[in-house]
Formats: structure tokens, C-alpha cells, sequence
């Protein structure tokens, strides 16, 4: 089942929905013969019945057999608000192989969304931005809730440029619950200053995850003769060299790599970065670390 | 400046391939996505600037490696000359040091116009001296030292050769070969008419050499001499020995010369000479009563001229008692004595005593005594008198063979050494005889019997002569007369007999000068005494294997052979006048006697045209700077494509390095 976490593999199934089912029973049944993770859906430990407690969770057999109210607890077994910040900007529209960034990215939270729905059952919700918010679909656990998101990812095709503060902005007028937030991005821009902007979606003791999406080619530009490079967003070229790519650019990429994730974690936040040439159980572990530890 | 195959410059058109790969090609680079530029800045162009530089140097070697082969392929060249005019010139100095500069001081004179030449040059120019007789002899490498040049025109002394201006257009076109600057040379000589060649295109110099003649003398001056002694080289009989002399006028007033014949350093007769003007004069000893050895022996006049030393006429005679010679002959054949011994015994100056043995009473006579041998018609020979032949000749002896029709029984012709072919019996076909054909008059046996057309020859021999020299052939081409070394000596076979009836040549004239020539010839005799010309080789040995060591002591008393030349030397030069005491590889002692070559002796000079015609400028002055000859000459095209593809092959290898840097660069990339 690894092999469907490959994004190579993932490329040939259209079925965004698929995907994610796919990438989640891989993951769980990779994480069965994994001691360090839990899962949210294992038994944790009996707790005797309190008047309050919501009858669905009393363990009836134990009842039966000893004519006691337990309540059968879970690991997580509290509902998080789970919100995806797709960054559905032109660059994230570059690729170098089968996978482009933005479809790396939709399997992520594709994939997020099904194991937070289905197994977690976390509400999910779903922010797609450029320079603008260009969609939002409102964290819920109802029925129905997946088809939207997913529908939702398909349709957050890239354009334009990305600016955060809007949906930063936007997120905050609907954030009234803590919960765990996911901005997915290539974060082209100054580390501070991404840092700076997405920074405010703590204060109400959101957890936030940044997913750093870099297709290879983007570390490690393979160039062998000068090239003419052409933004995808601003659509401004440039002129490259070999040895340029080789050891100024890869040398600044590195630093910007290393100052976001300082800037994050100074700021509380985690860092993540997902090259799209890997297999997404990176994502799927980190969402797990996190939520565990929330717990 | 030119090219040879400006064809080729078509080819130029292929620079275009590289502007090509270079400049157009590289600018349809397509351009290429990316997520974000914001980690190239614009001072990346600097980086871009570098790379075109360095592709501006690639494309450069590039254009220069097919620029440089197509000027290769071209073939440029510019005018030698022109280049040579400008740039430094070589003096060469040539002093005549032949015989005829004894004159006066013509020499001493040449010397004192070189040396101020040597004076009046530029310090830095590089200068050579050599000195002219029958060859050119370099004296000194071109060289700047003043000292070095003086002293090698100082040591320029009067020699005894003649001078070839040939000889010395032959060794200035040599020297100009390898000469890097153009030449301009000195020739300090008298001018003689009779150094000047036949053909006046032997005279021809270089280009690139400019002649500057200094004559040492402006007109002809008289000159007698003793143009010629006829003299024996053996004597026997004093009183039958002349001694004739020849003198000669050049340029001259008719005039009475004493002319005086010294033996030994004596004056042992003299008479009076009428030479008339300009023309010769005979004088005839009658007598050449020399003692017993060898004698020097000379014929001089009183030249009250400028050049003394022709005055004498050296010569040498070797006075001995009679010599025996042998003939052996079968014991039926009485004639072939005859004929010889009376032919032999009838010239004047024979000095040799006949002796005629039956083959039976010749075995084991000593052979060594007798002057030669001659085997007439004998059928069979003992193998020890055979051998002892074989011996004789081996070690220097000669011998005469006739091979009549006794010898043509035998398959092989004794001491010959050579199988007979096919016996030529003419007096039984149509013809009934065969006349002598062509002869070899340079062979001595033939100097004084060129006519044997006359002969009569009804019987010959066959033999192979591929190993022998065929003095004389009868008209069916037969070998008639063939001369064979043998060792140091000689054998003579003569392809008939002697006895009158296989020919008739012992009753016609022609047969006592043969006779006469063959025996001083087999003999040894004509290679002895006598007189000889400067520069004559002396032949030391006749055979390479023997390694005798033969001795010479020049004029000066000097033995100019070192040891291993004096075992191994066939031949040397006699380079000087006067009297060589000569031991040779067959063991006999000579005392030759070498004298100028007397054309030395005619003063005549080369008439001022011819002088002018051969500056190659009949109207200038003889002297002209090089620079003016350089440009009156036609240019000369130098071709400078070996440059053109030497630095082509250079712009290869750094663009090879430079591309592969290149390259190597785009490999290390991921």
C-alpha cells in the first residue's frame, strides 16, 4: 500500500476523492506497524459514567457483564476545527515532473481532509487564496462535508498572485473556535514577513502548520546552458546562468528555506516542507504528531 | 604580400558556421517557466557578461582556426627580397691563390684589398674568407671577429693550383644556400682568361648574392715558360734517351731563351731557344746521362719574366739495367717469339731483354725477376706454374696472354680466370676474316697504335668481359684486347695469337708501338718517373684487400698520410709542385715530379665585358650597395603557410582547452 503514497502513482487516478482515500488506508496501514504513532480511534482507557456523560460513549457489554457504566475513551476523541489554507497561486503551478505543486498540494489536503473527516471526525474546512480568497468552504462534520472540500480543491485551479493577507484577514472574521490551522504554500515571498502575516491566526490558540510545497526543481535547478526564466506570476524573465543556478541560487533557496522555518517556530508555528517528488506521508505524520499533542 | 591560391579564400565563408553556434543560435533560447524569480537578481547579468565573454573567446579561437587554414590553404607569401634588402647582409671574401697570383705581388695585393675591405665594414656585419684554387676552400665560418678574419686572410698563401671560376659559382651558390642574409661578395683575383669556364652559365650566381670583382692587375703581362718535357720514365742506355722540351710565350715578344736540363741540381746541357712572339719553341737533348736509381731531372729557361716559377719543368727518370721478359710459348710454336722479341727489341728506348721458354722448361723458373710475362698460345700450363703466375700477377706483375688455338682448346683461360665461350674461327666462313672495331686509345697499351683497322684476324676467342675492361673489339663486337686486374696486377689477353697465322697483326706497323706500350704498361713502367699536373691523383693501390701500407713524402718533406690513410688510401691529390718520393702497395718505388698546370702559365685576363657581363651589370660601378642589387633583383615569392598552419594548429589547442573547460563544467552540473 506505500507505493500509493508515491505522487507519481497518485498522478494517474483523476479521482481526487480516490486519492485521498487511497493515501489514507496506505498511511493507516502503514502506521499499524508503526510504534510511535497512536490512532485517534484505539482505545485508550475506561471511565466510570458521570451524570453528563453522552450515553453513545458508554461501553454497553461492560454493562451487561457487570452491571457498571463505563465510558470507553479514545485517543483525540475530542472534535478539532481542521481548516486548509490552499495557496492557489501561479507559481504553485510550476512543475518539473508529473506532479505539480498545486496538485501535490490538493492531494495533501485531500488526503488531510479524509482522515480528519472519517477517521478523525474532525470538522473540516477549506480556504482557497491567491491574491484573494477565492473560496471558502466552512469546517463542518456533516454529511457531505468531504464531497465539498474535495470538490472544493478541484476547483482551485492557479492564478494570479498570492497574497496572504487577505485570507488571513478573511479567516480571522470566521475563526471563532480554536482549531488547527493548515497554510499550504510555496511562500515565495520574505520569511518575516509571511511569518508576520499569518502570525495573528494564533491568537485565538489556533495551532498552525505551515506545508512548505517545492517541487525539486526548484532547490536544485538543473540548468546546462544559460536560460531565459519566466515568472509565473509577475511574468518577468531573467537571464540565468549555470553556474548562477548551481551555487547562488541554491545557496539563497536554502537560506529562505532555513529562515522560514526559524521564523515559524520562533512565531509557535510548525514548519513542514513537502517536496512533491516524495511520498505525502510527511503531511499525514505531521497533521497526526500534531493533533496528538493537542491532545 | 600575395596569395598563391586566393581561390581558397572562398573558404572564409565557413566562419559563418560558428557565428552561427555562437551568436544567432544562442538567442533562440526558449524561455522557460519558474515559480518565482526572486532569488535571481539582475546582477546576474554580470554573470551572463562573463559567460559571453567566454564564449566570445571560444568563438574567437574558433573564427581564428578556420580563418588560419583557409589563409593556409591560400597560400600567402610576400617578396623575399624586399624583406632581405632591409635586413642584414654577409660579406664573403675570396682570394685567388691559384699558381698564376706567384706573378709579381698579385697576391700580396688581393691579400691588402681584402684586409681594407675587412676594414672599412660595419663592425657588426658578419663577414667569411676563403681562398679559390682548383676548389673553394672556406677559411673561417661568417663571423664578426675582426681578428679571426684578418688572420685567415693572412694566412692565404701562393699555392700551386689553377683556379676555376667555375669552381667558385659552384661553391658561392652552395654557401648562399645556407646563408640567411644576402651575400655580397669579394673576389680578389688576377682575372685569368684560361679560370674562366666554357660555358659562361657555370658562372651563374644566386640571387641573392652581389659580386664585387677586385682585379689585381689591369692588362695582360708576359710570360714564358716550359709548357711541356717529353722525357722516358726508364732509362737503360744513356746515350739513346732524349729529352725533349717545349717553351712557350704568352704574350710575348719574340725572343732566344736559354733552356738548360739540370740532373740531380746540374746543369748538364743547354741550348738556345728562338721562341717566337707569342707561339713555342722545341729544344732537344740529346742525351739524359742520369746515374743508376732515380734522378731529378729539370729543363729551365731564363724567363726574366714575373712569374719565375714556371720557368722549370720538373721531371723524373729511374735509370736501371735492362729488365727480362718472358715468353712462354708451346714447343711447336717458334713464330710467336719471334714476332714478339723482334717487336720488342726494336724500340729505341726498350729497356727490357727478351727471353723465350717452351711451357716444359718455364716450370719452376722464378718469375719474380722478370718485368713481365707473356703466355703465347700455350695449350697447357702446369697447375704449380699456374699458380705461381697467379702469385706473380697477384703481387703486381702483368702478363700478356694470347689466346691463339692452343688456348682455344681449354675451357678456361689460365691466370685470366675466365671460361672461353666460343671459338670465332673467321677463316672458314664468307668473310674469311675480321678487322679490329672500336679500340680504346685511352688504354696505354693502345697510345700509340690507334690503327688496327688494317689487322687482319682469322681466329678469336670468346670470353666473358663482363669483369675485364675491353681495350679493343673486332667488328662482330668480339672482345679482342681485354684488360683484367688481378690483384695489384694486370693481365692482358689478347683473343688471338701472336704467331702470325690466326692473324696477321705481327707484320702490319701497329704491332711494335703495341708491343712497345703493352710491356712499359705490364711492366709498370708508364706509371713511373715522368712528370705529372698539380692535382693529379696518384693511384697508391689497385686492390682493396690488400692492406700494405704505402708511404709518401711530399715536397716539403712532410709524409702527409696518416697511418690508417696510408692502409687504406687508393689514390691521393697532389696538391703541390716538386718531387714526391712514393713507396706503393705493390712494394716498387717512384719519384714522381708534379708541375702547375702550365694554363696557369697564359696571363691573359677576362676582358672587361665579360668582368661586367658576369656583375650581372654592364653599365654601374663595380661596386653597389646590396640593397640596390636586392631591388634590381626580381623578387623572390616566400610562401608563409607553414606559419598560417602552425598558429592554426596553436588556436586548436587553446580552443580545445577552453571548449573542454567549458564542457567540463556543464558535466560537474547535476
Amino acid at each position: 500500500m506505500q507505493r500509493f503514497l508515491d505522487p507519481a502513482v497518485l498522478a494517474e487516478i483523476s479521482s481526487l476523492d480516490l486519492i485521498a482515500r487511497t493515501v489514507v488506508d496506505g498511511f493507516v496501514a502503514g502506521l499499524h506497524r508503526s510504534p510511535d504513532f497512536g490512532f485517534s480511534q484505539e482505545f485508550a482507557e475506561y471511565r466510570a459514567y458521570s451524570p453528563g456523560d453522552d450515553l453513545r460513549h458508554v461501553d454497553w457489554n461492560v454493562f451487561a457483564r457487570t452491571e457498571r457504566m463505563y465510558l470507553k475513551k479514545y485517543r483525540g476523541e475530542t472534535n478539532s476545527l481542521f481548516t486548509v489554507v490552499l495557496d492557489a497561486s501561479n507559481s504553485m503551478n510550476y512543475s518539473s515532473h508529473k506532479v505539480a505543486k498545486i496538485d501535490y498540494a490538493r492531494y495533501v489536503a485531500a488526503s488531510l481532509f479524509y482522515l480528519a473527516i472519517r477517521n478523525q471526525r474532525d470538522a473540516a474546512g477549506l480556504i482557497v487564496f491567491d491574491d484573494e480568497v477565492r473560496n471558502y468552504i466552512r469546517p463542518s462534520t456533516r454529511q457531505g462535508q468531504v464531497s465539498r472540500l474535495l470538490h472544493g480543491l478541484e476547483m482551485a485551479e492557479p492564478r494570479a498572485q498570492t497574497d496572504f493577507a487577505k485570507p488571513i484577514s478573511h479567516f480571522q472574521e470566521f475563526l471563532r473556535r480554536r482549531g488547527l490551522v493548515l497554510v499550504i504554500s510555496d511562500f515565495y515571498g520574505p520569511p518575516e514577513q509571511i511569518v508576520r502575516t499569518i502570525a495573528p491566526l494564533r491568537f485565538h490558540g489556533n495551532e498552525v502548520v505551515l506545508f512548505h510545497v517545492l517541487d525539486p526543481r526548484e532547490i536544485r535547478p538543473d540548468l546546462d546552458k544559460p536560460a531565459i526564466l519566466v515568472d509565473l506570476e509577475t511574468r518577468e524573465d531573467i537571464e540565468v546562468t549555470p553556474e548562477y543556478a548551481r551555487d547562488t541560487y541554491q545557496a539563497r533557496i536554502a537560506a529562505h528555506i532555513s529562515g522560514l522555518r526559524h521564523s515559524a517556530r520562533s512565531a509557535g508555528m510548525d514548519y513542514h516542507l513537502l517536496i512533491t517528488d516524495l511520498p505525502l506521508d510527511g503531511a499525514l505524520k505531521e497533521y497526526l504528531a500534531i493533533r496528538q499533542r493537542r491532545n | 604580400m600575395g596569395f598563391l591560391v586566393p581561390g581558397f579564400l572562398a573558404g572564409a565563408a565557413l566562419v559563418g558556421l560558428p557565428l552561427y553556434l555562437h551568436l544567432l543560435r544562442r538567442h533562440t533560447t526558449t524561455p522557460r517557466p519558474f515559480s518565482s524569480i526572486m532569488f535571481f537578481e539582475r546582477r546576474t547579468q554580470s554573470s551572463i557578461r562573463h559567460r559571453r565573454f567566454r564564449y566570445l573567446l571560444l568563438l574567437s579561437l574558433r573564427l581564428a582556426v578556420l580563418l588560419l587554414i583557409v589563409l593556409a590553404f591560400a597560400n600567402p607569401y610576400f617578396k623575399r627580397a624586399a624583406v632581405a634588402a632591409a635586413g642584414d647582409k654577409q660579406l664573403l671574401l675570396i682570394v685567388d691563390d691559384s699558381f698564376s697570383m706567384r706573378a709579381g705581388t698579385r697576391l700580396t695585393d688581393a691579400k691588402r684589398e681584402a684586409l681594407s675591405v675587412l676594414a672599412s665594414r660595419n663592425e657588426s656585419t658578419r663577414a667569411q674568407v676563403a681562398a679559390l684554387g682548383s676548389r673553394l676552400q672556406v677559411l673561417t665560418e661568417p663571423v664578426q671577429d675582426s681578428a679571426a678574419l684578418r688572420a685567415a686572410v693572412d694566412s692565404i698563401g701562393p699555392g700551386d693550383s689553377r683556379s676555376s671560376f667555375a669552381e667558385l659559382a659552384r661553391g658561392v651558390r652552395s654557401l648562399a644556400e645556407g646563408a640567411h642574409a644576402p651575400i655580397e661578395l669579394h673576389f680578389f683575383s688576377d682575372m685569368q682568361k684560361s679560370s674562366m669556364p666554357a660555358s659562361f652559365s657555370e658562372l651563374l650566381l644566386p640571387p641573392s648574392v652581389a659580386l664585387v670583382l677586385h682585379p689585381v692587375v689591369e692588362r695582360a703581362q708576359p710570360n714564358w715558360a716550359v709548357e711541356s718535357v717529353r722525357a722516358p720514365g726508364r732509362v737503360w742506355n744513356a746515350s739513346e734517351a732524349r729529352v725533349q722540351a717545349t717553351i712557350a710565350g704568352y704574350q710575348t715578344p719574340a725572343a732566344t731563351r736559354a733552356v738548360s736540363l739540370f740532373i740531380n741540381g746540374k746543369e748538364v746541357a743547354s741550348q738556345n731557344a728562338e721562341v717566337p712572339a707569342g707561339g713555342r719553341a722545341n729544344v732537344e737533348f740529346q742525351s739524359l746521362d742520369v746515374p743508376y736509381g732515380f734522378s731529378r731531372c729539370e729543363v729551365r729557361i731564363d724567363g726574366a719574366d714575373t712569374l719565375p716559377a714556371d720557368d722549370a719543368y720538373l721531371f723524373s727518370v729511374e735509370r736501371s739495367d735492362p729488365q727480362p721478359v718472358l715468353l712462354v710459348h708451346e714447343a711447336g710454336d717458334t713464330r710467336s717469339s719471334v714476332y714478339f722479341g723482334s717487336a720488342l727489341g726494336s724500340t729505341a728506348e726498350s729497356s727490357f731483354s727478351f727471353q723465350s721458354l717452351t711451357v716444359d722448361r718455364a716450370a719452376g723458373v722464378s718469375l719474380a725477376r722478370y718485368a713481365f710475362i707473356v703466355l703465347a698460345d700455350v695449350g697447357s700450363l702446369t697447375s704449380q706454374f699456374e699458380n705461381d703466375l697467379v702469385r706473380y700477377v697477384r703481387g703486381g706483375g702483368g702478363v700478356l696472354i694470347a689466346a691463339g688455338t692452343s688456348t682455344g682448346h681449354r675451357s678456361r683461360i689460365p691466370v685470366f680466370e675466365e671460361n672461353v665461350l666460343a671459338i670465332h674461327d673467321y677463316s672458314r666462313d664468307g668473310a674469311r676474316f675480321l678487322a679490329a672495331g672500336e679500340t680504346d686509345t685511352s688504354h696505354p697499351s693502345l697510345a700509340n697504335s690507334e690503327h688496327w683497322a688494317g689487322a687482319k684476324f682469322y681466329y678469336a676467342v670468346a670470353v666473358d668481359p663482363s669483369a675485364s675492361r675491353v681495350v679493343a673489339k673486332l667488328t662482330d663486337q668480339t672482345p679482342l684486347l681485354l684488360d683484367k686486374k688481378i690483384g695489384e696486377g694486370h693481365a692482358l689477353l689478347l683473343a688471338s695469337g701472336l704467331d702470325g697465322i690466326t692473324n696477321d697483326l705481327p707484320v702490319q706497323p701497329v704491332f711494335v708501338p703495341f708491343v712497345k706500350q703493352t710491356a712499359l704498361y705490364l711492366s709498370g713502367t708508364t706509371d713511373r718517373g715522368g712528370a705529372r699536373t698539380v692535382d693529379s691523383d696518384l693511384e697508391l693501390r689497385t686492390s682493396k684487400e690488400q692492406a700494405v701500407s704505402v708511404e709518401i713524402v711530399d715536397p716539403a718533406g712532410r709524409r702527409p698520410l696518416s697511418l690508417e690513410e696510408a692502409a687504406t688510401a687508393e689514390s691521393y691529390q697532389l696538391t703541390s709542385s716538386g718531387y714526391y718520393e712514393v713507396r706503393l702497395a705493390n712494394g716498387r718505388r717512384d719519384l714522381v715530379a708534379v708541375n702547375p698546370d702550365r694554363r696557369e702559365s697564359d696571363l691573359e685576363i677576362v676582358p672587361g665585358d665579360d668582368l661586367a657581363l658576369w656583375r650581372g651589370n654592364t653599365g654601374a660601378e663595380p661596386k653597389q650597395s646590396t640593397a640596390a642589387v636586392a631591388q634590381s633583383e626580381p623578387a623572390k615569392p616566400r610562401s608563409l603557410w607553414w606559419y598560417a598552419m602552425l598558429l592554426a594548429l596553436l588556436a586548436g589547442i587553446a580552443e580545445s582547452v577552453v571548449a573542454s573547460r567549458y564542457l567540463a563544467v556543464q558535466r560537474e552540473e547535476p
